[in-house]
């Protein structure tokens, strides 16, 4: 008999409004609760995937409410990935680390915090090619640092 | 839209100018952010404490209207606290770098005696 199982998914759809990723961010978690992430890596979770979100809502799919963001978690074995959707009509990309003195002395947008982020909260992540030509963040929470 | 409810009050104990956040802190909240620094400053605070209250959900665009903020504190010379943040958003606050710009404390008391200290 095999130990492996079957993997355990979610999948949500948004409209491209603000607001909207608190409603992903709440199931996402109670997601997470359920496969047994501790609530320190939930709390973790629930920041980045808002911050996806976001990213989807505001670049991805400027704003239009009648475009879709796409939220897919699978949980496996090895770890929890989730993968969010949008329909690329910009392209973002990179998570250098916020230049906190420039932005405080106006010589570089406040804004544009939400990869950075990402890349500090979960274990990996990173941009996969759509063959429909949009963003898709991926991101993974590897079963070893969710006890 | 689902726009988030931010509830912001003005108080003051010991010298010390204490806006009260409570709600989310995300974009909607600038407006009344903005506007709460700007009363009490006007009113010539130079202690100034953000006590966050409930706040389940602060995003990137909140802490960039709190990088505002930051940024008008030092032009005028006054000094900025916090307090009341979950132990995640202190993590948040420390990771994007805000920490170095406002002082950190786990509830109003400590807030406020660390900063009529610092006036002392």
């Amino acid at each position: 008999m095999s130990d492996v199982s079957p993997p355990l998914s979610l999948e949500l759809s948004i409209p491209s409004e603000f607001g909207y990723e608190r409603v992903v961010r709440e199931a996402v978690a109670s997601f997470a609760r359920r496969i047994g992430l501790n609530s320190e890596r939930v709390e973790d979770l629930k920041t980045a995937v808002s911050e996806a979100c976001l990213n989807a809502i505001e670049h991805g799919n400027a704003q239009m409410p009648e475009m879709r963001v796409g939220v897919n978690c699978v949980w496996e074995n090895d770890g929890l990935t989730i993968r969010v959707l949008d329909h690329g009509l910009k392209r973002y990309a990179g998570h250098v680390a916020p230049c906190i003195v420039c932005k405080v002395h106006g010589e570089a947008p406040p804004r544009g915090m939400g990869l950075y982020l990402i890349a500090q909260l979960v274990d990996t992540c990173g941009f996969e090619t759509s063959p429909d030509g949009g963003n898709v963040l991926c991101m993974r929470m590897h079963t070893r640092s969710m006890a | 839209m689902l726009d988030d409810e931010l509830h912001v009050h003005i108080r003051e104990r010991e010298g010390v100018a204490i806006i009260d956040l409570v709600g989310d802190v995300t974009t909607f909240a600038e407006e009344k952010i903005n506007g709460a620094y700007n009363e009490v400053s006007r009113k010539g605070a130079r202690n100034i404490l953000l006590n966050f209250r409930q706040n389940d959900y602060i995003n990137s665009a909140g802490i960039a209207i709190l990088i505002g903020v930051v940024t008008e504190v030092n032009r005028n010379n006054q000094r900025l606290a916090v307090s009341g943040l979950s132990q995640h958003f202190q993590k948040i606050f420390r990771m994007v770098g805000l920490a170095q710009y406002i002082d950190i404390y786990q509830d109003e008391d400590e807030a406020i005696r660390g900063l009529t200290a610092a006036m002392a």
